[in-house]
């Protein structure tokens, strides 16, 4: 099925008429000194992107690339070099109806660090965590449209397994020696349709709010692993879960809630939970160069409804009691620049994660982006930071656009 | 006979002589009737240097009598391309806003609050680029006086912006008496200092209704220049308000 859509919209594009864009780049990062993890990362990165537009048709191809230097210079292999589809669709826009049938990338969320509603696709289990990068997953939908709203039918049509990079590279969760099994365990089969229905729409008579309700049954995007001798296993299991995101502007203000319960159907060791995600972010007045500061604060809290079973650490949920403070500053300049910068605060188990980030265009083909991180992980608990250690990073990623 | 031919002229003046709103007006319904509007934009941007950067924008609109829609996409530089900002306006209260960043696929609600902030890097404020509406003025109580811009007479007309939050405290536009057309608008910064001014050429009528072809902003306080360029322009496309949906951004 999935290569016959591949092959229907491949053909699509190759035969038509078709506008390209993308990017070649170069992502590197150097770590604070770790036990067998490299110190340093260099990667080269290639998108392209094909599109297709004929009235109420579109399609869409988007093909991506990485090779790790390590992998390619053989001195220690990260498992980290790859090409991916990351989306490849067509759809249909009928008066008030849509059709779309293929692999794609969805947002789902108001939050700016952390959305615990963005649930559709999994996040590249080879890359950089603090970046995002999601992988499609083929689905079918059908949305109807209402004078201010929209309600939609998806069916994902299967459940796709993580990769994960070698224990050599820094953030992969793997100690040297350690592997994870090739397999994602779970009760029903892994084509077992998920089902979301959406309804989401905005008002704007009194209040300007934007809201989304999400309904799913089928597999959590929080998963588990058991280990076995030196080998991990994956393991998925299905919910029903009940999901919301709204926004609402008041002035500058934008005041922001992300909701989610789970009710799990099919899995012991796994309790009921709930996810919740606060936020305000206030644009200041602009300065007289034409530059404006924005303050963000958020809360996401995660709390499992039984004690009995795994916790959120056995479950390495890290944001479970967390609070983020940050500072974007836009120059509004003619290359974009922008700065952001804040801390993460785990308040439960005492961690810290302090970030600022940079980016910039020049000649208007080249895209700049410079980061610096520093975490101090809980003395306390063995939560995700903790296994990693207490690190220092500096970033810096160069992209040509096309 | 002297005191008939003065009285005489008096009463001619007083037949020509017209308020700074009824300019606006007038103005206002010259450039009104295109009931949507498709156009490719071109903005060139130059810095204090000389040094220049091209942005292009794809652009829809529709006439509201609340207030106008409107849809853009960033076409270049190419990292931005896709980018897309649909605005709802609103005469009395705050802009509705979002945002399209396709290299997350997401849809985000902005806050419109704050208008003067430059437009993609630009001289123009989100202020300047938003379609024209008497509404959004308080005008001086007298007649307007006429001045000579360019070879012709004009019509010097002074509006306060009623938007407590505009980036002006004072606009001088220059109607061209004969068309009402606007020539020349200055804007008075928040210290009521001259800040910039935009030149309007090259207008086009197109289907009955006269549409902007170019505007050249001159930013006086950091010397920094903006143009503005409408191609390919048509109006009365036949748009609705399904156009402008939020599935818009996504499409």
């Amino acid at each position: 099925m999935k290569k016959l859509i591949s092959l229907v919209i491949l053909g699509t594009t190759l035969f038509a008429e078709v506008q390209t864009e993308g990017f070649v780049g170069l992502d590197s990062q150097s770590y604070s000194q770790k036990d067998a993890k490299h110190s340093t990362n260099f990667t080269l990165e290639q998108q392209l992107k094909l599109s297709y537009e004929d009235g109420d048709f579109s399609s869409v191809l988007e093909v991506f690339a990485q090779e790790d230097y390590a992998d390619v210079s053989n001195t220690k292999d990260n498992d980290r070099t790859f090409a991916r589809i990351n989306e490849v669709y067509f759809q249909y826009e009928f008066e008030e109806d849509r059709v779309l049938l293929g692999k794609n990338i969805r947002f789902w969320g108001a939050l700016e660090v952390n959305n615990l509603v963005d649930v559709f696709n999994i996040q590249e289990g080879r890359n950089d965590p603090t970046r995002t990068d999601k992988i499609g997953a083929y689905n079918f939908e059908y949305t109807h449209y209402f004078e201010e709203s929209e309600f939609s039918f998806i069916t994902k049509l299967y459940e796709q397994k993580n990769k994960i990079s070698a224990s050599s590279y820094m953030y992969s969760t793997l100690q040297e020696g350690e592997s994870l099994n090739g397999t994602l365990d779970s009760e029903k089969s892994l084509y077992r349709p998920n089902v979301y229905l959406t309804y989401n729409g905005s008002l704007s008579d009194d209040y300007a709010i934007d809201y989304a309700f999400i309904y799913q049954n089928g597999y959590d995007s929080q998963r588990y692993s058991t280990k076995s001798g030196s080998t991990y296993t994956e393991h998925a299991y299905l919910v029903n879960k009940f999901m919301t995101y709204n926004t609402l502007v008041v002035d500058s203000t934008l005041y922001k809630i992300e909701f989610a319960y789970a009710d799990i159907l099919d899995d012991n060791t796994v309790s009921d939970y709930i996810n919740l995600g606060l936020g305000v972010e206030h644009t200041m007045g602009h300065f007289e160069d034409g530059s404006e500061i924005g303050l963000i604060g958020e809360y996401y809290y995660y709390h499992t409804l039984k004690d009995d079973k795994l916790s959120d650490i056995d479950l390495a949920q890290s944001f479970q009691n967390d609070l983020f403070l940050g500072l974007r500053y836009s120059l509004n300049d003619v290359s974009d620049s922008s700065a952001v910068g804040g801390v993460i605060l785990d308040t439960q188990y005492n961690e810290q994660n302090y970030y600022v980030e940079y980016e910039s265009r020049f000649f208007d083909t080249f895209k700049v982006k410079v980061d610096a991180r520093y975490i101090e992980p809980s003395t306390s608990h063995n939560t995700v930071f903790a296994k990693q250690g207490r690190q220092h990073r500096f970033g810096f990623n160069i992209s040509y656009h096309f | 006979m002297k005191k008939v031919a003065i009285a005489s002229l008096l009463f001619a003046a007083n037949l020509f002589a017209i308020s700074h709103a009824e300019v606006a007006k007038k103005n206002d319904k010259t450039m009104s009737g295109f009931e949507d509007s498709k156009s490719t934009m071109t903005m060139t941007l130059i810095n204090a240097k000389g040094q220049t950067r091209i942005r292009t924008i794809r652009s829809k609109s529709l006439e509201l009598d609340g207030g106008d829609k409107s849809l853009m996409e960033f076409l270049s530089p190419a990292d931005v391309k896709g980018t897309k900002f649909l605005n709802y306006e609103h005469a009395q209260k705050d802009d509705d806003q979002w945002l399209y960043l396709p290299a997350l696929k997401r849809v985000k609600r902005i806050s419109s609050k704050n208008k003067s902030g430059a437009f993609m890097g630009s001289e123009f404020s989100y202020e300047d680029v938003s379609s024209f509406n008497i509404d959004k003025y308080d005008y001086k109580q007298e007649d307007a006086k006429t001045s000579i811009l360019q070879g012709k007479e004009v019509y010097v007309v002074e509006r306060t912006p009623n938007y407590k939050y505009s980036g002006y405290t004072k606009q001088v536009s220059y109607v061209d008496t004969k068309t009402f057309l606007t020539l020349q608008v200055d804007y008075y910064d928040r210290k009521k200092s001259l800040l910039k001014s935009s030149y309007f050429s090259d207008y086009k009528k197109i289907s009955d209704v006269y549409r902007t072809g170019k505007i050249h902003m001159k930013n006086f306080q950091n010397s920094k220049e903006s143009i503005l360029v409408w191609n390919d322009e048509t109006v009365k496309n036949g748009l609705s308000s399904k156009d402008f949906h939020k599935r818009a951004l996504k499409k």
